[in-house]
């Protein structure tokens, strides 16, 4: 007789014993980190490769209000879990994710009602820049997931924030951009000095959340320098506002001041050949 | 040496030096077998009495060349460098028919789907919706709302928008299933795409409208309407993933942002 070779078996013998045992419960306080908020949910963490969509499952381990508080949290800076909120009891990776993601769309969905509002009110035709997507993709992705990556292997390299994991990270700068989607629906509005004030108030916010759950890991280096390192985090940030009220908050009413011009139109006109 | 008809009970003899008559295949158990087929997915989302038994019996999966044997028409799974592999297998000999036959076949099936689909019939039946899943259906819809939306953009964007729009679908059809996936809910990977791909065609109706109609009083609210029967059209196959109810709202939110892009590019056109 030839063996078969049963492989349920040595999944039974690695992995948590506590498949087996008790029934799921709700309670917070003896939750283990394998078995997902006391559903039910036997994650199979231990056995996935990387390349396995179950690897990444405890990232996900969240439920809907959950996330709406962490997003909502991070506007409020006098919040007693200002801090913590989005790392207890783990960081995921859901809230972070769409949120950049709603941002992005926002930021074209609102550009373009902009653009067409603004084209509405100084009665000249419209014409969409579908650029402005796959501009929004690169510079909100690049910023809100390759920042955070980038910053978090700098201090690796450095040898501090041995605790500190690129979720976590991914996670601050995430939420930290949430801001951007209240204040760039409000930015439709063609005010100039209005749309300054939404952009500057939303640097100030995100920027507050960014620096408050930054530095404290900064802070545990040894070398003094790398505080710096915050000064750096800020500018850049400055930078990405900046970028975000220029490409995609500039359309104004232009409106004709005195009387139109019959010679400039005709002299491009015979320039051309 | 005369050798008894092996029977169920016939143990495995000891191999003489002669035996040249000893037909390997006639002893029963020798050889692999049929492999279990691999299920990494096999602990999530279910309780731990799953677990406990393992002794499942192997599924009889035979692929006959000349197939006029098993005609089984249920997609098989199989694991080939620990990547599941789904393949379908028709079951009739497709060589011969003419090509219109074929065709045909193919383009009925895709609209029994579409049906199937958007119209989602509400009896217990109803959740084999998209067991056999194709990625025809979807790649057409998606390059007809390519095509439709490029149609129309400034001509020096509409290879952009073009590229957006495929870009868009096959990303988003893609991330949305594998969120589904890692929020808890069991989705088989391409039945989630097919399905994700398939409810794009209200979308289509609607693009199609926008092409003729330039009144922006038509076209909001036919793209708005497209775009709610889309949600509630792959809502309803969320619903059938097992999603703890208090996540669905998570795994229901990157359909609205998905198929909202796709509506907002019509209704800008």
């Amino acid at each position: 007789m030839a063996y078969v070779a049963v492989e349920s078996d040595e999944r039974l013998e690695e992995g948590d014993s506590k498949v087996f045992a008790q029934p799921p419960e709700g309670n917070i306080g003896d939750r283990s980190p394998r078995e997902s908020q006391g559903r039910g949910y036997i994650s199979d963490a231990a056995n996935a490769s990387f390349w396995n969509v179950d690897y990444y499952q405890h990232h996900f381990d969240v439920d809907t209000k959950t996330v709406i508080f962490r997003c909502i949290n991070t506007l409020n800076p006098f919040s007693p879990t200002y801090t913590s909120a989005h790392l207890t009891p783990a960081p995921d990776l859901y809230g972070p994710f769409w949120s950049l993601t709603t941002l992005i769309f926002t930021l074209f969905v609102t550009s373009s009602l902009a653009h067409s509002v603004v084209s509405y009110l100084s009665s000249s035709p419209v014409e969409y820049d579908f650029a402005l997507l796959s501009t929004a993709v690169g510079l909100v992705y690049a910023y809100g997931i390759g920042v955070p990556v980038m910053l978090w292997g700098v201090l690796r390299y450095i040898g501090i924030s041995e605790g500190w994991a690129m979720g976590e990270a991914v996670t601050v700068w995430g939420y930290g951009m949430f801001v951007w989607i209240p204040v760039s629906i409000l930015c439709i509005i063609p005010i100039a000095l209005f749309r300054w004030i939404l952009v500057g108030i939303g640097f100030a916010v995100s920027g507050y959340f960014l620096v408050a759950n930054i530095y404290p890991v900064l802070l545990s280096a040894d070398q003094k320098p790398v505080r710096l390192l915050i000064v750096l985090i800020a500018v850049l940030h400055a930078v990405v506002a900046l970028l975000f009220k220029v490409l995609f908050f500039s359309y104004y009413i232009e409106t004709n001041i005195g009387p139109t011009d019959p010679v400039a139109n005709n002299v491009m006109a015979r320039m051309v050949p | 040496m005369a050798s008894a008809p092996p029977t169920a009970t016939t143990q495995y003899i000891q191999a003489d030096d002669s035996d040249d008559d000893l037909n390997d295949e006639d002893i029963p158990g020798f050889g692999a077998g049929t492999p279990l087929l691999d299920t990494p997915d096999k602990g999530k989302g279910r309780v731990p009495d799953h677990l406990a038994s393992p002794g499942i019996p192997p599924p009889v999966v035979s692929g006959n060349i000349n197939s006029s044997g098993n005609p089984s028409k249920s997609p098989a799974r199989q694991s080939f460098g620990g990547v599941q592999i789904e393949t379908r297998y028709g079951g009739i000999d497709t060589l011969d028919e003419p090509i219109t036959a074929t065709i045909g076949r193919d383009l009925l099936s895709i609209y029994n789907k579409l049906v199937q689909v958007l119209y989602p019939i509400r009896k217990g039946s109803s959740r084999e919706v998209l067991r056999d899943w194709d990625l025809w259906g979807p790649l057409i819809l998606c390059l007809m709302l390519g095509i439709l939306l490029s149609v129309n953009a400034p001509k020096d964007q509409s290879l952009g928008v073009f590229t957006s729009v495929i870009v868009i679908v096959c990303v988003g059809a893609l991330v949305v299933t594998i969120q589904a996936k890692l929020l808890g809910g069991r989705v088989s990977f391409f039945q989630g795409l097919c399905a994700l791909g398939y409810c794009v065609a209200p979308l289509d109706i609607a693009a199609l409208v926008s092409c003729f109609v330039r009144v922006i009083y038509v076209r909001a609210p036919v793209a708005i309407l497209a775009w709610a029967w889309c949600i509630w059209a792959s809502a309803n196959f969320l619903d059938g993933t097992k999603i703890d109810p208090q996540r669905i709202l998570l795994a229901v939110y990157p359909l609205l942002l998905f198929y909202f892009i796709l509506a907002w590019m019509i209704l800008i056109q």
